[in-house]
Parts: structure tokens; sequence; C-alpha cells
């Protein structure tokens, strides 16, 4: 049959998965593998700092396995947004992983390296030329760039493809659009742009949008021209319409209009039909092309240092009276440090309260029996931010309130240290759509023949 | 008789999408449920406003989706992910309020 498949062994790479299955999905005589390894959905750290998510050797686990399955069926493996950010420091880093599994193997390839980050000086001479749209925080000036740590664009298809056209049979990206992994060899061969693309949305997260729901668990998309297929590996789980198409909603604004590189993704007259228990079949999803191909930046500025200290409080009376604390231990701790001229954030949030939630809360009103207490200061430098915390700490464990009956401190740590030193503090500040002329024109690639 | 969305709906979830949005997904196992709640009307921008006190404006989608048998609601993220003051790095814990949205 004319298809393209797709194999996608997990939804992020590192987290493991089921083996059995994932032989099962080779047994389909994939013409691909596909892995997403990156995502802002950890926050500002990692883009910030390029550091990755999890320890390199859980991800050297999974990329052995998807390696050794590649090269044994001689089918192309593609990963995109290595490592997390997908910024150089981290590609390199996954690029060193697929070298030393390689040479543990004797594996033979030829690999393609796309990088995604851009270059600052580049990324304020275009700033110049037009200002960039925002998905969301403050316009963009040159100052942020420079507060920010490496700044990356989600590729589209095309620098893919161009992999994929010069014969890599790996292809380590930097960050991309997550769906594009699994939509560039389909579209290479001239299947519909919107069939792929989804399909890609549906794959990228692999097991996510079957029953059981598991992110772990490896899912098979078939491309064929004028529909296409998802199955899930296990032979237990099934893809229903429901779990198909409520996975098209998943981390998506809106449900039918998906905006992506060059184009959005137009499902409003997409349809899902049960094909047989286990598979879903699906037709109708449209590419529009923009007027301007944009690609998304993303970047996180560093606003200091985090330090924090973790504790518990049981006393009804301290519980009762926190607010109140809380103000006059700000007061003290303005007058010792002088925390509104230094830039110094300090924020509590009690769990077992309204932590979680905070303005969005409805509010409950139900007295906690115990209540977590996050003391969280972010200063320009983390001996300061460390400082204040122990201080603000200090100042609660011995505070008087209405009604103390326990005068020997009223603050439970769960382990010592008290003063736990975090790192550097980033916010996203840049989540802006850049014009591009050329959609490879800021991912640079090199071909590599590995030899082994 | 008035009942609770999370009486009648399958999923109530909340997620980023991207890190200056939430976006929240209810969806139903059974077609009946579902058009029930997009018949009563009681998910729509205002009730959504109302319950997390943020502006009409900042409700970005407020929708049934047929194919899903599902609602989509996207809000503007009140503090971006991860930022100083925020305390749910991939805001999947703000569906809370909406399991108790009354439907007649």
């Amino acid at each position: 049959m004319e298809e393209i498949i797709g194999l996608a062994p997990s939804g992020s790479m590192g987290s493991g998965y089921n083996l059995d299955a994932f032989e099962r999905g080779i047994a389909a005589h994939p013409h691909f593998i596909g892995q997403d390894a990156g995502s802002t959905d950890m926050g500002p750290y990692y883009h910030g700092t390029g550091a990755t998510f999890l320890p390199l050797a859980t991800y050297r686990y999974d990329l052995a396995i998807m390696l050794r399955a590649a090269r044994r069926a001689r089918i192309p493996l593609i990963i995109g947004s290595a490592l997390t950010s997908g910024a150089n420091v981290s590609l390199k880093q996954a690029v060193d992983l697929v070298h030393d599994v390689a040479r543990e193997d004797g594996f033979s390839f030829r690999m393609a390296v796309i990088s995604a980050e851009l270059d600052k000086t580049d990324l304020k001479r275009r700033l110049r030329q037009a200002p960039f749209e925002s998905l969301g925080p403050d316009p963009l000036t040159p100052e942020t760039l420079d507060r920010c740590g490496p700044i990356v664009a989600q590729m589209g298809v095309e620098p893919f493809i161009k992999a994929l056209d010069a014969g890599a049979e790996v292809i380590v990206a930097g960050r991309a659009c997550d769906d594009v992994i699994f939509a560039a060899m389909p579209i290479m061969k001239g299947y519909d742009h919107g069939l792929a693309l989804h399909c890609g949305k549906i794959l990228e997260c692999a097991g996510l949008s079957a029953v059981p729901c598991d992110l772990a668990e490896p899912l098979l998309g078939r491309v064929r021209r004028d529909h296409f297929e998802v199955e899930p590996c296990h032979p237990a789980h099934r893809c229903t319409t429901v779990s198909v198409a409520g996975h098209s909603l998943y981390e998506r604004g809106d449900p039918c209009l998906q905006p992506g590189p060059g184009g959005m993704n137009d499902l409003t007259h997409t349809v899902f039909t049960q094909v047989d228990e286990r598979c879903v079949k699906v037709t109708g999803s449209r590419f529009v092309p923009d007027a301007t191909y944009r690609v998304k930046l993303e970047g996180a500025e560093h606003l200091g240092f985090r330090s924090v200290v973790l504790t518990g409080i049981r006393d009804p009376y301290m519980i009762a009276a926190l607010d109140g604390l809380f103000t006059e231990v700000r007061d003290r701790a303005e007058k010792r440090f002088r925390l509104s001229d230094k830039g110094v954030h300090l924020n509590f949030s009690v769990y077992g309260r309204n932590a979680v939630m905070g303005k969005l809360d409805p509010g409950a009103g139900v007295k906690p029996q115990e209540v977590g207490l996050l003391i969280d200061v972010v200063a320009p430098e983390q001996e300061l931010a460390t400082g204040v915390a122990m201080f603000v700490r200090g100042t609660l464990q011995h505070a008087a309130y209405p009604g103390i009956v326990n005068t020997a401190g009223n603050m439970a740590y769960p382990f010592s240290p008290f003063g736990l030193p975090v790192g550097p503090a980033y916010r996203f500040a840049v989540y802006h759509l850049m014009p591009l002329a050329d959609p490879c024109e800021c991912f640079p690639m090199t071909i590599e023949e590995v030899r082994n | 008789m008035t009942t609770t969305l999370e009486s009648l709906a399958k999923v109530i979830r909340s997620k980023n999408a991207g890190p200056f949005e939430l976006t929240f997904d209810i969806m139903f196992d059974d077609a009946a449920s579902y058009e029930r709640v997009k018949k009563s009307g009681a998910i729509n921008v205002h009730a959504i406003a109302g319950i997390y006190r943020v502006r009409a404006d900042d409700v970005l989608v407020c929708r049934p989706y047929d194919p899903a048998v599902a609602f989509k609601i996207t809000i503007r993220r009140p503090v971006g992910s991860g930022d100083i003051t925020d305390r749910d790095v991939y805001g999947c814990q703000q569906h809370v309020p909406l399991m108790k949205i009354e439907v007649p």
C-alpha cells in the first residue's frame, strides 16, 4: 500500500518505553522512527541555561534502543528538540550520545545535525528591520535578548526534508515544532501537508492519545494519500475516535486552528472514524500556508538567583496568623536587606491553602490541618537570596502571634540543610514570531559520515 | 434537576498551551451528557471569566468541539509558566473550579 509509516517510541525522550510494544512497532515495518526530545513545558530554567531536563544517561538508554532498531531496520531515526531546549549546548550533548552508542555497537551511518540556536547579533539586526509579533511577553528589545540565555527558533519540516534529501540516516535537530519531526518524511514524499502534520501532532506524544493513555507507550501512524491512521503498538491498548480527537486538543489553544511554522493546520473539517477496535482513521485536516513564513522564537531571561526554604506548620494558631506574620516578617526583611532597592523578590506559598492556584483560586474556605510553607527568594546574588530566605525562616520560627502556646518554634523542617540554593532563575521573555525569507535560513545543517 | 460538570464529564483537565496560555479540555464518554452541557450553555465566556476572576477578554477560546465530544477553553495565564510567582509550571492543576460548574 502507498503509505509512510512513522513509529513514535515515546512522547518524550528519556521517559523510557514498553520494549515489547516497541518491537511490535518495528515489526510493522515503519519508514522511520521519530522522537520528540524537548519542550518549553518544564519552564524557563532549561531554556535559560540550556541544561537538559534529565541526566544524560537516561537519554542514552532510550537512544541506544532506538538507534539499534533503526540501524537494524535500515530506516532513519529522526530526533527533534534535542535535548529539552534544543539549544546548541544540549544538541552537542545529544550528538555525543549518538557517537557513543554508535562506537559501542560499531554502527556507521550518515548523520545530519541541525542547529536551531540563533546568533544574537543577527537577531538584533532582524529586529531592527521589523518588530516580531509577541505571543505573550513584552515587545522584544535588544536589551531583553542580552539578558537571555540561548535563543532558539522552532524549525518546520523544511530543514528535516533537506536532511532526508541529503541521505541522512540519523537526524539530530535542535528546537523543532513537535509535529514536524513526524511530518517531514510524508511531506517530502508528496503526501498532504495537513494530514502529515496532524498525524505528527498525534504521534509526538505517542501513547498519550490511546486508551489507556500513557506517554511511554509506542504509537504507529500511517499517512496515506487522503487520510492517516493511528494505532498503539501495545496489543491491549486502543485508539478511539474520542481519544484521538481529544488528543488533537492537547496543549493547543484552539481545537480547530493550530498555527505552526509557515502556516496554520485547520482541523475544522476533520473527521475521525473508527477503523477497528484499536485503529482510528482521520481525514479532512488541511494546511493553510501563511503569506509570510514565520517561526516561533523562544528564550528565557535571567532574573537572578533563587534560594528556598521548605517547611511545615502544624500549629493551628500559627496557621491562622500566617498572613499577618508574612507582612511583619517582610517588613523586617525590608529593613534588614533593603529588598526593594536591591531587586529582591520574596514570595510565600502556603501549600494546603492556595499555593497551587494563587490568584485563580476561588477559595475553598476549609481550615487546613497542616500547611507546607515555601519561602522563595530571587535575588541578584545567590548568597543574598540564601541570606534573605534564612533570615525570614529564622524570624518566622520564633515569631509571636495571638494565642501562641508553643514557644519552642512552630516550623518543622523535612530535612537538613534548611536553606537551599536553587541556582539561576529565569522567565520566558522571548516567545515571538520571526519572519524568514527561507524556512531553512536560520537552521544550519552539517552532514557527518559516522564510521566505526 | 441541576448537576455538576464533574458528574457528567469523563475528563476535566488543564495544561499550558505554550508558556503564556492555560488551556482546559472537558471531555465526555457519552454523547448525551455532552449534548446536555452544550444545550445548557453553562460553559460560556462569562462563566469562565467569573470562575477564574479574569477579564472576559482574557478568555481566548471557549467553544464545544463536536469531533472530540469536548469543550475547549483557553485563558491567558495570569503569569507566564515558571515566572517568579508562578506555582504551577505545567499548568496542570488549574482545572478544579470547573468541576463544580452547575449544569441545568
